[in-house]
């Protein structure tokens, strides 16, 4: 294997508007490696791998590739210097055969009729070294996911590839397919290539990887070799593979540099009143989420974190009836049966949605249309809606979470994130429910709003309402939350209750998978 | 970031619609003497009359998102149902509730499809329409023809003939009042404004706890219900009922509700529109029939007038999804 430098990154900066995506972040990758890349949503890692395949420009600092300047107008372009990405999104065509997906877009036609590609023997040559069980003739529907896969990675190395990007490849594959991807990614490595190799799960590194990079805040936390990480001080002592302890050390160092220091913001407890349950989650589980057991109280503020695919969100989808789940849902000691949004709605939960412009604003409603939607009965008045009413409700609510807005007949889109978000929180308050569910509440929101937030979460806390957080910012969650529910791959790691100097490596720790 | 090409930006298309009705009919004026004659008004209102009936209902559940292309068969097949039930002794208030109930029953049909089965409303109401255009054939074949005309009982003109006062054909009553109910429940109800609701954003509105499938089935079968009664009145005024009479109905509906600013990706439009539209459509058809051009260009005419309302709402870039 030998040493020197494939692609050099050196003070690289990517300016949107409004947003420093990267602010100078340097790093090398070496030939025929495996280069894993992590970091948080929003962190960085995917601008810098869309400067790197061309998807976008940068607008500062410099990188090389081959030991030359290398600026890529076009995904096209990179891919024709050598480096292709595979994609999470597969495109493959799963009505054709192997060897027509093979060649699509490389048809070669004469009368309009399809003749043989020449390039095909090259890329079987590819699938065979990488995986036998591939025929031509296969139509692509009966492969897995990890066999289609192979056909994207044989397109992409017959185009003279010497750096393939892999974006989550192992978000939907099966335990199994993940071995063999991982087999495949090692033949790959033996063939020369240089590997970067994006994932949110943290132990896949330790399995594979040979160099690790860790974005935080649109900047480079940390570039070390796997085992310099794991704890040793060269790869000569260094085993093959690494106990359980060692990889969840490891981890733990990686959420570290993730996550960054954690300011302590003074915790204030709330008046929680720990005579009554209010909900009690008994052995959940679905698709995505294994065993959760927790419950709430009145008046107090859970928090659930964990990174990103730990399946925060997932328990807000099946407590609000979106997903199917197995096991039992007590409210109030009762158990609860509903199957939908409206049964979830009946039963006293109510939730703020993770994506707002996806899940929560009505864009070209005003504001004062928006805050009655999720209970149109406070706006009626013998069964008709009252513009009197809704007046008077949508300055209530503008005034109490001080929505900055030119009045309340602007429409929602106009207004900026954090006014969005406050618009969209007012229509869940609105609803009066028992158990306020609110996923990401402060994300994409500036500082000011972000506090306003956590006051007005903290304040019907206290007025007696269960508040249930989850958040990727574990400033936001030691902040506001009571007790913290930390997740891990779909279950829960552990349940801690929150106090001023609550143990931050401890939760990093858990969070990691320990 | 549109290019160049900026039109004026107003908080409603409607003002502009009132220019353009007012700029043609100073047009209208000026070269032909027969315009501003009370037949000629009454004709043009007399066209417009069914567009707008249907439209009104149609208008919602383009507001969802959605779209009725059904319209065209279930008004005639409404039409054809009630004057065969008629020729054969049903007494006609009962054929008439009888009729609107069926209806209403190809849109309760649709709503289903669409809203529950979550079929693409193009795909799904296109059916319908070949679905109830079928049927309307086969009634008139039971009849013995292709159309019914003769054995009629002579009350059968009676409704579509009646005038208010002596002088408001009763269609133009009927506009006014369903015009006026679809206000009132674009302005007042739960059911209009879950509409704009939905047609804005399905997701957030099903997340916010509306149940979205019923919303879309009570429209269709109200679009359907419209169409129904439209193609009584129709058929009645004329005398005589025919299975093709809808054919292309809902393409005019479609303008109408288009020209009058409704948005075709759902959470923007109103009746008020609606009424500016189908005035600048029964105006445009007018003015070329006075000019005595050909039907062909009046449809060239048409098409034209549909893209560039299109592209006229693109260009007025209303929200920012």
């Amino acid at each position: 294997m030998s040493n020197d430098v494939i692609i050099e990154v050196r003070g690289l900066e990517k300016e949107f508007p409004g947003v420093r995506a990267l602010k100078g972040v340097d790093f090398d990758i070496k030939r025929g490696t495996v280069h894993c890349v992590v970091g948080e949503n929003g962190a960085g890692k995917s601008t810098f791998i869309k400067i790197l395949t061309g998807a976008h420009r940068r607008t500062g600092g410099s990188l090389k590739f081959n030991g030359n300047d290398f600026d890529p107008k076009s995904i096209r372009e990179a891919m024709n210097a050598g480096i292709s990405v595979l994609y999470q999104e597969l495109n493959v065509v799963d009505d054709l055969t192997t060897e027509e997906n093979l060649t699509l877009g490389k048809e070669k036609s004469k009368f309009g009729f399809i003749q043989k590609s020449d390039g095909l023997g090259k890329m079987m040559d590819i699938i065979r070294s990488l995986d036998d069980s591939i025929e031509l003739d296969m139509p692509v529907d009966i492969l897995s996911v990890a066999q289609k896969q192979v056909i994207e990675i044989a397109k992409a190395l017959s185009t003279d590839c010497s750096v393939l990007v892999m974006d989550e490849p192992t978000a939907s594959l099966s335990e199994d397919e993940v071995r063999r991807l991982f087999l495949t990614v090692k033949k790959l490595k033996e063939q020369g290539i240089t590997i970067i190799f994006i994932s949110h799960k943290l132990s896949e590194i330790f399995e594979i990887g040979d160099y690790v990079t860790v974005f935080r805040d649109g900047e480079m936390t940390g570039t070390k070799s796997v085992p310099e990480i794991a704890g040793y001080e060269d790869a000569l002592g260094c085993p093959d593979t690494f106990d359980d302890k060692t990889i969840t050390d490891a981890c733990t160092e990686l959420v570290r540099l993730m996550i960054g220091k954690v300011i302590d913001q003074a915790y204030i407890a709330s008046e929680s009143d720990y005579s009554q349950k209010l909900l009690e989650v008994k052995n959940v589980s679905n698709h995505r989420l294994h065993d959760i057991n927790f419950d709430l109280y009145k008046g107090e503020i859970l928090g659930f974190y964990g990174l990103v695919g730990a399946g925060k969100t997932e328990v807000g989808r099946f407590l609000y009836g979106i997903d199917n789940y197995e096991g039992d849902i007590f409210v109030n000691g009762e158990k609860c049966d509903y199957k939908n949004v409206i049964g979830a709605l009946e039963q006293g939960f109510a939730m703020v949605p993770e994506e707002r412009r996806v899940d929560g604003i009505f864009g070209q409603l005003p504001i004062r249309a928006n805050i009655p939607m999720m209970r149109m009965d406070s706006v009626l008045s013998s069964g008709l809606i009252s513009r009197i009413k809704e007046n008077k409700l949508a300055d209530k609510f503008m005034k109490m979470m001080s929505v900055a807005a030119k009045d309340r007949e602007q429409a929602v889109a106009f207004l900026s994130g954090g006014n969005q978000q406050k618009v969209v929180i007012a229509k869940c308050l609105n609803r009066d429910a028992d158990i306020i569910m609110l996923d990401e509440p402060t994300r994409g929101v500036d500082v000011g709003a972000k506090e306003e937030i956590h006051d007005i979460i903290r304040g019907l806390a206290n007025e007696g309402k269960s508040i249930i957080v989850f958040s990727s910012e574990l400033p936001e969650i030691t902040h506001l939350c009571d007790r913290i529910v930390l997740m891990y791959d779909g279950s829960i790691g552990e349940i801690v209750k929150n106090k001023k100097d609550i143990d931050i490596d401890h939760i990093m720790n858990i969070v990691a998978g320990g | 970031m549109t290019g160049k090409l900026k039109l004026p930006r107003f908080r409603s298309q409607l003002p502009i619609l009132v220019g353009i009705i007012v700029f043609m009919m100073i047009v209208l004026t000026i070269i032909s003497p027969n315009f501003l004659k009370v037949q000629n008004f009454s004709n043009i209102l007399l066209k417009i009359g069914i567009y707008i009936l249907i439209a009104s209902a149609a208008n919602l559940i383009m507001i969802t998102g959605n779209l009725d292309l059904s319209v065209g068969a279930v008004l005639a097949f409404s039409g054809i149902l009630h004057a065969y039930m008629c020729k054969h002794g049903v007494p006609i208030p009962l054929s008439i509730l009888i009729t609107c109930i069926a209806a209403m029953g190809w849109g309760v049909f649709n709503g289903f499809i669409v809203g529950k089965l979550r079929i693409v409303p193009v795909v799904a109401t296109l059916g319908t329409m070949y679905i109830a255009e079928g049927f309307a054939f086969l009634i008139a074949r039971w009849d013995g023809g292709t159309n019914i005309m003769l054995g009629l009982p002579g009350a059968y003109t009676r409704l579509g003939r009646y005038m208010m006062f002596g002088k408001i054909p009763v269609i133009i009553v009927f506009v006014v009042i369903v015009a006026a109910i679809f206000l009132f429940i674009e302005k007042k109800t739960k059911l209009g404004r879950f509409s704009y609701a939905i047609g804005d954003n399905r997701s957030a509105a099903e997340l916010s706890g509306i149940n979205v499938t019923k919303v879309i089935i009570i429209l269709y079968a109200l679009s359907a219900l419209l169409a129904g009664f439209s193609g009584i009145l129709q058929s009645s005024r004329v005398g005589l009922a025919a299975p093709n009479v809808g054919r292309m109905m809902e393409t005019y509906v479609l303008i109408v509700c288009v020209l009058g600013g409704t948005k075709m990706s759902g959470g923007k439009g109103s009746i008020i529109g609606v009424l500016l539209g189908a005035a600048i459509i029964g105006l445009l058809e007018n003015g070329l029939n006075l000019l005595g051009i050909d039907h062909f260009y009046q449809e060239v005419a048409r098409g034209l007038i549909l893209i560039i309302a299109v592209l006229a709402q693109k260009s007025s870039g209303n929200g920012r999804n």
